[in-house]
């Protein structure tokens, strides 16, 4: 049974990421039917917490690392910070959103604690209970049930962000750390440095994605969803073939081979919805589709369709947003 | 230079997986490599050529017909392959546990200089044997690198952040995990399949010593409860989006 809980909160560059936000607020969700369930979280690196306020609910203490030491991250000093935030709260579950770094940081300590590793859990229709969780499985084919079996339980979320969520009667503090042992040593691997893309949203951090897929013809097709993005505030994603085919980088890929992703809005255009796709857009929100071919699968799996010609469709979509927006 | 490279077996993609009465039905499914271990054994081989002398071999936890595709891993450039054929599953920590010893029975204390898996396997999704095995090892890892740039007694790596890269210095002995993009693997020619009918595949005998992790209670259909309705135009879906619960 859990009896405290320990949310990891991860930053890059001083700010704290978002999906780590609504990893506690979930967790927060989860614990408010189980009385004397506490929540603690661990925040690692120099940053902000008053960015903080305001965006977590519920109750607990958030222990900050605020050494200069854990600005990049580092796999072997994040482990022990970890293991050690876990013997301070005496926690036994232990929940990290889904980011690169914490398939990165998880399965070494699944190992090091003897903990169970239930990843890419998703937490919509309660799929997340304190023992195991539901993952879809074979390119979106079937959906697993994974139960833990050891006492120390990790686990990491994939769920669409909790939005407009209004937070009430919230009361988090945060307690700074002092430096621990493990900042002075080197340990490798580390990270020697970080380089940002500027301007472009990550599809894997997205709430609103415009994908495109071989349809869009050519490179150039592109330049009318990049348009749509930069509107909408969302990111351009891309089947394999565009990928492929050079027209967009593999960082936008979606699909098995891609990145799984689950933004509130999901717009794909001229793609046809191969399984490979498909298996990645599962947590999706809402999801439309533009197709010329109206029998194409990616209909089934949409909410919304438009069966047309993207270049004809897009262009008029671009207009009424425009409009939209601007008598907003 | 010793290098060692992790392989599973994934059903392919295109084969239909089916479920009678509720349970799930492989026994119409192909198993192939899984894709992100061909990237992983392509850099192995890329390494193998870099360092005259190398040695590549080839791991895998699989029943017994992954024979064949290990065959197709020798051709592609592996000189020699450990199969641990078993029919029952193993979760990722009895899989990355059994690795471990299996590759510590092979080179002994001295471990190889480098050890690649793929970024994760596509049928679960896991990504968790990469890490857990180089934990299980003692040695650095990094997982799905998508540049790799070795010298003689240090290693460079990058992998794709959210929104970024991240570049990292490693030292030998090391385990990577990796991502598609790191490199476009080679297509096998006539000849190499000939040479690989000569390089060794043997069996390691299995001994699971540790209870797993995790378990698998069920594995149901996925029904996608969605309906789609088709709308005439632009402006008739943005009027539709508009009363969604706030997307823009
Ligand atoms: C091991 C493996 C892994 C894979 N991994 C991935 C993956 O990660 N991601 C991925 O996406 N795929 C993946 N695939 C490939 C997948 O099987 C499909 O081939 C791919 O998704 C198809 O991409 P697409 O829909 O862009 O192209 P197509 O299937 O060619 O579809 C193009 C669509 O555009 C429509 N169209 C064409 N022109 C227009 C127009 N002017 N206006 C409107 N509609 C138009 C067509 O009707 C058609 O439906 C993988 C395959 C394998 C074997
Ligand atoms: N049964 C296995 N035998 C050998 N290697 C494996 C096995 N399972 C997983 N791996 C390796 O671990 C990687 C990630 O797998 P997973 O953690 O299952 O997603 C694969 O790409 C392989 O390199």
């Amino acid at each position: 049974m859990m009896k405290t809980v320990l949310v990891f909160l991860e930053q890059r560059e001083g700010a704290i990421k978002q999906a780590s936000i609504d990893t506690w607020n979930r967790v927060q969700e989860l614990v408010a039917f189980r009385p004397g369930v506490t929540v603690s979280g661990i925040l690692a690196g120099p940053a902000s917490t008053l960015q903080l306020e305001g965006m977590l609910a519920g109750t607990g203490v958030i222990f900050h690392a605020n050494d200069e030491a854990f600005r990049l991250y580092n796999p072997e000093r994040y482990a022990r910070l970890v293991a050690e935030s876990m013997k301070r709260v005496d926690a036994t579950s232990l929940f990290f959103a889904d980011t690169v770094l914490s398939r990165d940081l998880a399965p070494r300590l699944s190992v090091r604690l003897q903990a169970s590793l239930l990843s890419g859990c998703s937490f919509d229709n309660g799929r997340v209970d304190g023992a195991g969780c539901q993952r879809s499985v074979y390119s979106g084919a079937a959906l697993a049930s994974f139960a833990a079996e050891r006492s120390l339980k990790i686990f990491t979320i994939t769920s669409r962000p909790t939005r407009c969520t209004t937070i009430v009667g919230a009361q988090t503090s945060v307690v700074v750390l002092e430096p621990s042992d493990c900042t002075d040593a080197d340990f490798f691997p580390m990270v020697r440095s970080i380089t940002m893309h500027k301007g472009i949203r990550d599809v894997a951090e997205a709430t609103i994605i415009v994908s495109g897929g071989r349809g869009m013809g050519s490179s150039g097709g592109f330049r009318l969803l990049e348009e749509l993005a930069l509107l909408l505030g969302g990111a351009v994603g891309a089947s394999r073939p565009v990928v492929d085919e050079g027209w967009r980088p593999h960082a936008e890929q979606i699909g098995q081979t891609g990145k799984t992703v689950a933004p509130a809005l999901y717009l794909a255009c001229a793609i046809s919805g191969a399984p490979q796709h498909l298996a990645a857009i599962g947590s999706a929100g809402t999801v439309v589709a533009i197709n010329r071919d109206p029998h194409a699968p990616i209909f089934d799996v949409a909410d919304y369709g438009i069966v047309g010609d993207v270049h004809l469709v897009l262009p008029k979509l671009i207009e009424e947003l425009q409009d939209f927006l601007q008598k907003r | 230079m010793h290098i060692a490279v992790c392989l599973c077996q994934v059903p392919d993609t295109s084969s239909v997986i089916s479920f009678v009465e509720g349970v799930i039905d492989l026994s119409r499914v192909n198993e192939m490599m899984n894709p992100y271990d061909e990237y992983a054994l392509e850099e192995a081989v890329r390494l193998k050529e870099q360092f005259e002398g190398s040695v590549v071999t080839l791991f895998c936890i699989a029943p017994p017909s992954a024979r064949e595709m290990l065959r197709k891993a020798l051709a592609m450039g592996g000189d020699r392959a450990f199969l641990l054929s078993i029919t029952e599953y193993l979760d990722t920590f009895q899989t990355a546990s059994l690795l471990s010893r299996a590759i510590t029975a092979c080179y002994g204390e001295a471990l190889p200089d480098l050890v690649f898996c793929g970024k994760h396997s596509t049928d679960f999704q896991s990504a968790q044997v990469p890490l857990m095995l180089a934990e299980r090892l003692g040695i650095e890892s990094v997982s799905a690198i998508i540049k790799l740039e070795a010298t003689a007694d240090s290693i460079k790596v990058e992998r794709e952040i959210e929104g970024g890269t991240e570049s990292l210095d490693v030292h030998y002995p090391a385990l990577f995990s990796v991502e598609k993009g790191i490199n476009v693997p080679r297509k096998t020619t006539i000849k190499a399949v000939m040479a690989a009918r000569k390089k060794p595949v043997d069996l390691l005998p299995v001994i699971i010593s540790e209870n797993p992790y995790v378990t698998i209670t069920s594995i149901k259909p996925l029904v996608r409860e969605k309906k789609c309705t088709i709308v005439q135009d632009a402006k008739e879906l943005v009027r539709l989006l508009r009363n969604e619960k706030a997307l823009f």
